[in-house]
């Protein structure tokens, strides 16, 4: 058990006053974010990579445990309260979530939304503490081909199976690819698609580009449509959000069950909660009717939010190991997670256990301090944080386009940067209007350079012999899971079309 | 229905508002994105094409760009052939969703059915009052996008604060903030606590412009 001795130092380097201090920050922050609809843990660390630059990486990292579980904290709360889900990890939370705060029960449904969320990321984050070096040993046996194996199954599992349409899937896909390839070329030296300019030779910076996605593409989507949507009503929640004994031990086993769904999505590149979600949320509508529970579809069953809403943080507590062990990210937030290693010169995989073992412990054990911080805020709390959704919109957004800005200017000082923000804020701009998928174009501009060095690096040493990329059994396997992966998504496509159609 | 982006074919969402004649363009708006993709693969097509290849390793640095060319290409393509075949509603209808995930396959894994369905249906944010000539609010859009690209072009000479403060008032009053004076204020507030709160104490360098010259 050296996992727990290297934890037990992660614990004494992560709870000094000043640590906590950037936990409890993160966690704020983490929380608010998550409770306003359309921002997001994504964004609010790719706003605050640049400004938080000057401080050393442990601090940093420890605040961006924080935001990254406070995030999924707060996504049920407009969900319940407003019946319109901030986020797509909280649609399946909204069906019985809303249903209890009608038959007012809102102030419960928020409490067994954050014991959920406590107990997923627990017992997910558990998980990785143990199972990550196992991760580790089997990524030293990775060479080229296998991680350009895992980029193509990231790139075509996020794009083509999860996503509404295939095409506007591998578009996105596509657009992100295209913003990786500006800089020089690693390898060879070449610059590429530079245009000449002296400034482009480190390429796009990753954080204009998320900042110019997430946050700026937001408001310009935000602006195109808050004159014309009608306002919506919020149930008001009263009193501290408290759960009895009876319904703890009801929902205790939900929660179980739905970090079993969790738990193992966060290693599969499938983009997130959303997925093992409704999984958890359909178990429990089909494990409602054998037992004929009569609160389920009617007055609202909290069994089926809490099973929800313990998969989405159990998915992201498994994402942060598949993250640290294998460099892999999994969902949008985890993609950014990556950046973020990368602004400190960090890679993540299995070298980074070895080269910045104190801080990987260090994060793992903010992770748990941040989630006891977590439910501390959330559950007497509850009621102020749905105050957040009273928020003027139009300063919330003013704010956020400055910050943006401020962002951007902080990352070199250049004014060709802000342009490029702007230009990539319009690319996601049109990409919400016409429902293209955003995390594609994520996981493409932080694992295709990846892709293309492994690629190239794998094509040489065979010299152009393509069968090398298929030849190893990891290889193989990972094709045609993915090749299952795709027929069974097209037949279900399919088998929707022609039932429409009747 | 449901969670999602599961757009009628145009000829039977002309319903509501089907006064005005559709002509080929109607629910065809999403030709900007080929447009843009189409783009981008020129782009790369032109620069794969003129590269100052370095060195001489075997898969080189345009073996890569070639293969996402391709990709560019054939998706522009094929989304130009979807959208004329069965193109969206017309722009002037709501379709919620963000085409992030496949309904179909969430609501097989959610055992989803008609109350799930309606239950959406009913959110309040979908309930279309009045209709409009297009989906998207351009006037707003494009206030913004002034204001964005006007804050770009000062930031160096006006510095961080002025810039900063008029592009906070600037985005509230197009997002619909109605005091405009106090407005002022808060702007002021917020772009000089940043510069206080990043600039001095986290060491970022932003610009002061003519004030900093005056002082």
């Amino acid at each position: 058990m050296e996992q727990l001795e290297l934890l037990m130092g992660g614990f004494t380097s992560a709870l000094t006053p000043i640590n906590l201090l950037w936990v409890l920050i993160g966690a704020l922050l983490g929380t608010a974010v998550g409770v306003v609809p359309g921002l997001g843990s994504a964004m609010a660390v790719a706003l605050l990579l640049p400004v938080t630059f000057s401080l050393e990486p442990t601090a940093a990292f420890i605040m961006f445990a924080g935001i990254y579980f406070g995030g999924l904290f707060g996504d049920s709360t407009s969900g319940i309260l407003l019946n319109t889900p901030g986020h797509s990890s909280a649609i399946a939370s909204t069906f019985e979530g809303h249903r209890m705060a009608k038959s007012g029960q809102a102030a419960k449904a928020l409490a067994t939304c954050a014991i959920g969320a406590f107990i997923g990321g627990l017992i997910a984050t558990t998980l990785v503490v143990f199972f990550a070096p196992t991760l580790v040993k089997m990524a030293t046996v990775f060479g080229p081909a296998e991680y350009f194996a895992l980029a193509v199954f990231a790139f075509l599992a996020i794009s083509a199976v999860v996503s509404e349409s295939v095409i506007r899937g591998i578009a996105a896909l596509g657009i992100g690819l295209a913003l990786a390839l500006v800089g020089i070329d690693g390898p060879s030296g070449t610059a590429r698609f530079t245009l000449g300019m002296p400034q482009l030779f480190d390429g796009i910076s990753v954080i204009v580009i998320t900042v110019g996605l997430l946050a700026l593409g937001e408001v310009f989507h935000i602006a195109s449509r808050i004159h014309r949507d009608p306002i919506v009503s919020r149930i008001e929640t009263k009193g501290r959000a408290r759960l009895n004994l009876a319904d703890f031990r009801k929902a205790l086993p939900a929660w179980l069950r739905g970090t079993a769904f969790g738990a193992p999505f966060g290693l599969i590149p499938a983009g997130g909660a959303e997925v093992p979600t409704f999984l958890a949320y359909g178990t429990e509508k089909q494990l409602a009717k054998r037992r004929n529970d009569p609160e389920f579809g009617t007055t609202g069953s909290i069994r089926g939010l809490a099973a929800p809403e313990a998969a989405a943080n159990a998915t992201a507590g498994t994402a942060m190991g598949a993250l640290l062990a294998l460099g892999l990210p999994t969902s949008a937030t985890a993609a950014i997670m990556l950046a973020a290693f990368q602004q400190y010169g960090m890679q993540p995989g299995p070298l980074l256990f070895e080269r910045s073992g104190n801080l990987v412990w260090a994060l793992l054990a903010s992770l748990f301090i941040g989630l006891v911080i977590l439910v501390m805020i959330n559950i007497p709390f509850a009621s102020v944080w749905a105050k957040l959704l009273s928020i003027p919109k139009h300063y919330l957004y003013a704010g956020i386009t400055v910050f943006s800005m401020l962002g951007v200017y902080a990352v070199s000082s250049s004014v060709l940067d802000l342009w490029l923000l702007i230009g990539i804020g319009l690319i996601g701009f049109l990409m919400r209007r016409y429902n293209i998928p955003l995390a594609p174009v994520l996981i493409a501009v932080i694992l295709g350079p990846m892709a293309e060095t492994e690629l190239r690096r794998a094509l040489a040493v065979s010299e152009g012999d393509l069968g090398t990329l298929v030849g190893s059994p990891i290889t193989a396997t990972l094709y045609a899971v993915l090749a299952a992966a795709l027929v069974l998504s097209a037949v279900q496509h399919l088998r929707h079309r022609s039932g429409r159609k009747v | 229905m449901s969670l999602t982006q599961h757009q009628a074919d145009a000829g039977a969402a002309t319903g509501p508002q089907g006064k005005r004649k559709p002509h080929f363009g109607t629910g065809r708006s999403e030709f900007v994105v080929v447009a843009v993709l189409y783009a981008a693969a020129v782009f790369l097509t032109i620069g794969t094409v003129t590269m100052n290849v370095q060195g001489k390793s075997a898969p080189g640095p345009q073996f890569f760009p070639i293969l996402v060319c391709i990709v560019l290409y054939l998706v522009a393509t094929l989304l130009a052939i979807q959208i004329i075949r069965s193109p969206k509603v017309p722009d002037n209808s709501i379709h919620p969703g963000h085409g992030q995930f496949s309904a179909d396959m969430l609501h097989d894994l959610g055992h989803l059915g008609q109350e799930e369905d309606e239950a959406y249906d009913n959110a309040p944010s979908q309930t279309p009052t009045k209709t409009w000539k297009t989906y998207s609010d351009w006037r707003t859009v494009g206030v913004l996008l002034g204001g964005v690209v006007a804050f770009v072009a000062l930031l160096e000479p006006l510095g961080w604060i002025i810039s900063a403060a008029s592009l906070f008032w600037l985005v509230a009053y197009a997002l619909g903030s109605r005091r405009p004076i106090f407005n002022i204020g808060v702007g002021l507030l917020f772009s000089s606590v940043i510069q206080l709160a990043f600039g001095a104490a986290l060491g970022l360098s932003l610009p002061s412009g003519f004030v900093g010259v005056i002082f």
